[in-house]
């Protein structure tokens, strides 16, 4: 019997699916069982198409979803909006279920419906960024690469001949590589918010590589996991004091990385510059809309206010477009980084963004994604 | 639900920015970003956001009447089987393999496939590779000073990006143009005489200009002079996905441009045309003069992925896969070539019957597709930059007719799309000098008609009027219009 709060080590017992899956390949078999048994009409995955591409796919295939397995921390692509309006499962970095439940908050995603498992993220990286890197810091060709992991603070690549190089994500930051932005002042690190939060952090002794510690968040959680042991496609155990121990260092040591870079990042402007310099970071702004189309917790569709009252005709010295959405999205930004991502001005929306709405978010002591206890602050200001 | 995932690039211009197109079972196109993409990172401009727009399908049509697609093709033969005066336009809105079966018709007509662009025709065939091939995008990051003759923000929007990095870099950038440009160190308007000792450019500096159906030839030898006296690099942009790819796969001979097909039509020695993705009613600056001319054909032979106006004065339309679709590659602007993942042969197999029915030689995609590959490999392995190889050349002034509305030419505008662009930019003065109040119209006269029009208000030169759309009272790159206040 699982029952919430369960701290677990499991693996799939497909061999296949073990060997080829990152960690013992459980959240791959937790996701196939979840639809093989009807507990959900599809799963959301990455299809790879090269170890820098993959493309998230929407399936009522278990096939699709065994061979969905290896973790692309170079393919940093939210998934939330893919559950939309389905009976769906997905595996969710901790922003991917931060975005399910602001979206489940807005009612666009029936979270009742919505099955999320969860992974460790320690951050993910730009795939262009990582292949560079790779030949300038790894001296690796990014073709012979086959896998990736983010081990004790390490940055490690497999290639072909069976090779692994670790560079610590310190040295790679500081000369302008490693992870995205977002992901350096991020704190969310195992995903709470998640029905299964799942990772090898804490996975020690022989099962280190073979296997992933799960810990059972909610109901739903325990509907997955109790599903997929019946489905005989995961084996489980409890997980020791000191893999439990372990874990929790792990993250503590990466909150605290994330703590210190947040004040790094964000260095103090002056109530006086402040609009100065937002109007000058945006000011390159070409008109796309991709940082609206991309955002995974944009709940508004086509007929949003951020849209609705601007105009390219406009004279204004910032948009109405970005007044808007600093304002609109400072309760629901998970700061998950998307919408610098897609940019094609390179504006750093995502620190902008969180510059403006975590004060206001720490000051409610509201975190968005969280849980569903706590509505949207807008919500209660305007009841 | 079932959707199809197509890996493709964004036809607004010839960056070659990859994106993912999403097809649900019921047709609908949502847009999707491939951030492994070397070019754009995964980031899209305004365009490549409405892309949907873009893809709508055409229908096969025989004098008036929907056909199917074998129909079409018999229909095509039989008008174009000893069809005397033929032209051929391909502007380079498809891939290569299509591109390079057009050719084969061509053969088969004993003509040549016209790409539009007749700037190339007044230039020494020497310069070509440099003009049709650029250099490495990365490389405008790494410059030490950049010379705009382009609005990238309008333009080119993929490469705000690069210059922005450039200038983090140490780079200086100076402007040339209608439009003081926020990126820009200097912003300049000065003559061609000028341009070396204006610019203060060198070996370490990149020239972006552009080069489109309806350049000014003397403005590119002007160009081309600057980069041989400065030893800076130049890079011309160009507005179609496949344009790098066209000119190099084309036999580059005998290429008439836009206008010459246009004055062929009218002054009877074209009597057939044949296009292939190329819509003389968007490419034109004037839709309507360009109906009229066009009206003049015996034959107008329309092989199309898209339902554009041109495909409602065709005699004959050949309706292909969408662009997103189809099998084959595109060649950017820096000499990438970009594959496709789609699989479909629908064009490149209707042009093969075609090709046959005119005796011509019959292929299959795979064949068409191994010609190309080779002869890249043949060319170059890798996009690099190939050094200028002419003299500097005699020019002339850039022909001038006094126009004081000015055509910023953008993928929009190249397509005829829609987009939230209803609106010419003025200055101050013009605002004072017309009595212009908030809320109000320009009202825009030329020898083509007249529109009224919002404003919005800018730092360009005086009596200037800049349109990103186009206007019904546009005639060219330029237009003399009278503006009143409405």
């Amino acid at each position: 019997m699982v029952k919430v709060g369960d701290m677990l080590v499991g693996y799939a017992t497909d061999e296949n699916v073990r060997s080829r899956g990152a960690s013992g390949g459980l959240v791959t078999a937790v996701l196939a069982a979840a639809l093989e048994k009807g507990l959900v009409e599809n799963v959301v995955v990455m299809k790879h198409i090269n170890e820098f591409e993959a493309v998230p796919i929407v399936t009522d295939n278990v096939e699709e979803v065994l061979a969905s397995t290896g973790s692309l921390h170079s393919v940093p692509v939210n998934l939330a909006k893919y559950a939309m309006g389905r009976k769906v499962a997905m595996p969710a970095k901790p922003c991917d279920a931060q975005a399910v439940i602001e979206q489940g908050k807005r009612g666009m995603i029936d979270l009742d419906n919505t099955y999320v498992v969860g992974l460790n993220c320690g951050g993910s990286m730009h795939p262009v960024t990582t292949k560079k890197m790779l030949v300038e810091m790894y001296d690796i060709d990014p073709e012979d690469v086959v896998g990736e992991e983010i081990e004790k603070g390490k940055l490690i690549f497999k290639t072909k001949n069976g090779e692994e190089k670790a560079i610590a994500i310190d040295e790679l930051e500081e000369a302008g590589f490693g992870r995205r932005e977002s992901c350096r002042f991020c704190t969310l690190k195992i995903p709470v918010n998640a029905d299964l939060a799942c990772g090898n952090w804490g996975v020690i002794g022989d099962m280190a590589g073979n296997a992933t510690f799960c810990q059972v968040m909610n109901e739903k959680g325990v509907k997955l996991l109790e599903n997929a042991i019946e489905a005989g496609r995961i084996e489980v155990q409890p997980a020791s004091e000191k893999a439990i121990a372990i874990r929790a260092k792990v993250n503590s040591v990466m909150e605290d990385l994330g703590s210190t870079l947040e004040k790094e990042i964000f260095p103090d402007i002056p109530d006086e510059e402040r609009m100065q310099y937002y109007m000058e970071q945006m000011e390159d702004c070409i008109d796309c809309g991709a940082c609206k189309e991309v955002c995974p917790v944009c709940a508004c569709g086509e007929d949003s206010k951020c849209t609705m009252f601007h105009s390219l005709v406009d004279n204004y010295k910032m948009s109405m477009y970005h007044m808007v959405r600093l304002l609109h999205l400072s309760d629901s930004c998970i700061a998950c980084g998307q919408c610098s991502d897609v940019c094609p001005s390179d504006i750093p929306i995502t620190l902008l963004q969180s510059r403006f709405s975590i004060p206001s978010q720490r000051r409610r002591n509201y975190q968005p994604g969280i849980n569903l206890d706590t509505p949207p602050f807008f919500e209660v200001i305007l009841k | 639900m079932k959707e199809m995932i197509y890996q493709t690039v964004c036809p607004g211009c010839n960056i070659g920015c990859g994106l993912y197109i999403r097809e649900s079972e019921e047709g609908a196109l949502v847009v999707d970003f491939m951030k492994s993409s070397s070019a754009n990172l995964g980031k899209l401009c305004r365009f490549g956001m409405k892309l949907p727009h873009y893809y709508s399908k055409a229908t096969n049509v025989v004098d008036g009447k929907e056909a199917d697609i074998k129909t079409a093709v018999k229909a095509a033969s039989d008008k174009l089987k000893g069809a005397k005066n033929v032209a051929m336009l391909a502007v380079g809105a498809t891939t290569n393999e299509e591109h390079l079966a057009f050719t084969k018709i061509a053969d088969a007509l004993g003509t040549v496939v016209n790409t539009g662009i007749g700037a190339y025709e007044e230039i020494p065939s020497e310069c070509h590779p440099s003009i049709s091939q650029g250099i490495p995008l990365d490389d405008i990051e790494k410059a030490g000073r950049i010379a705009l003759f382009i609005d990238p923000y309008v333009q080119y929007p993929l490469l705000v990006r690069r210059l922005l990095a450039a200038k983090k870099n140490g780079a200086t950038i100076v402007s040339v143009g209608c439009r003081d440009l926020n990126l820009a160190d200097e912003n300049l308007s000065i003559n061609p005489a000028d341009y070396k000792t204006e610019l203060g450019l060198d070996s370490n500096s990149i020239i972006i200009a552009d080069v489109h159906p309806h350049t000014d030839p003397e403005q590119v030898k002007n160009l081309l002079n600057l980069s041989l006296m400065t030893g800076a690099k130049i890079i011309f942009m160009k507005p179609f996905v496949d344009s790098t790819g066209v000119h190099l796969f084309g036999k580059g001979v005998g290429q008439k441009g836009l206008q010459e097909i246009m004055d062929g039509i009218n002054d009877g020695s074209i009597k057939t045309l044949v296009t292939l993705n190329s819509d003389l009613l968007e490419l034109m600056p004037n839709t309507d003069e360009a109906a009229k001319t066009l009206e003049k054909l015996d034959n107008l032979v329309v092989i199309t992925s898209r339902d554009s106006p041109v495909n409602k004065l065709a005699n004959i339309v050949i309706a292909t896969e969408s662009l997103y679709a189809k099998a084959g590659s595109f060649m950017n602007v820096e000499g990438q070539v970009l594959n496709n993942s789609g699989e479909s042969t629908v064009g490149i197999d209707a042009m093969s019957i075609l090709s046959k029915n005119l005796g011509g030689e019959a292929f299959d995609f795979h064949a068409i597709h191994d010609k190309m590959m080779k002869s890249v490999v043949q060319k170059f392995t890798a996009p690099k930059y190939s050094k200028l190889e002419c003299k500097v050349m005699e020019t002339a002034a850039p022909a001038e007719n006094g126009g004081n509305l000015i055509s910023v030419y953008n993928p929009f505008m190249w397509c005829d799309q829609p987009d939230d662009n209803d609106f010419v930019i003025v200055n101050m003065k013009m605002v004072d000098k017309l009595g212009l109040q908030k809320g109000s119209m320009i009202a825009l006269t030329s020898d083509a008609g007249s529109v009224n029009v919002r404003y919005t208000v800018r730092d360009i030169p005086d009596g200037l009027i800049l349109t990103m759309k186009k206007l019904p009272v546009v005639t060219g790159n330029s237009t003399v219009v009278k503006a009143e206040a409405v």
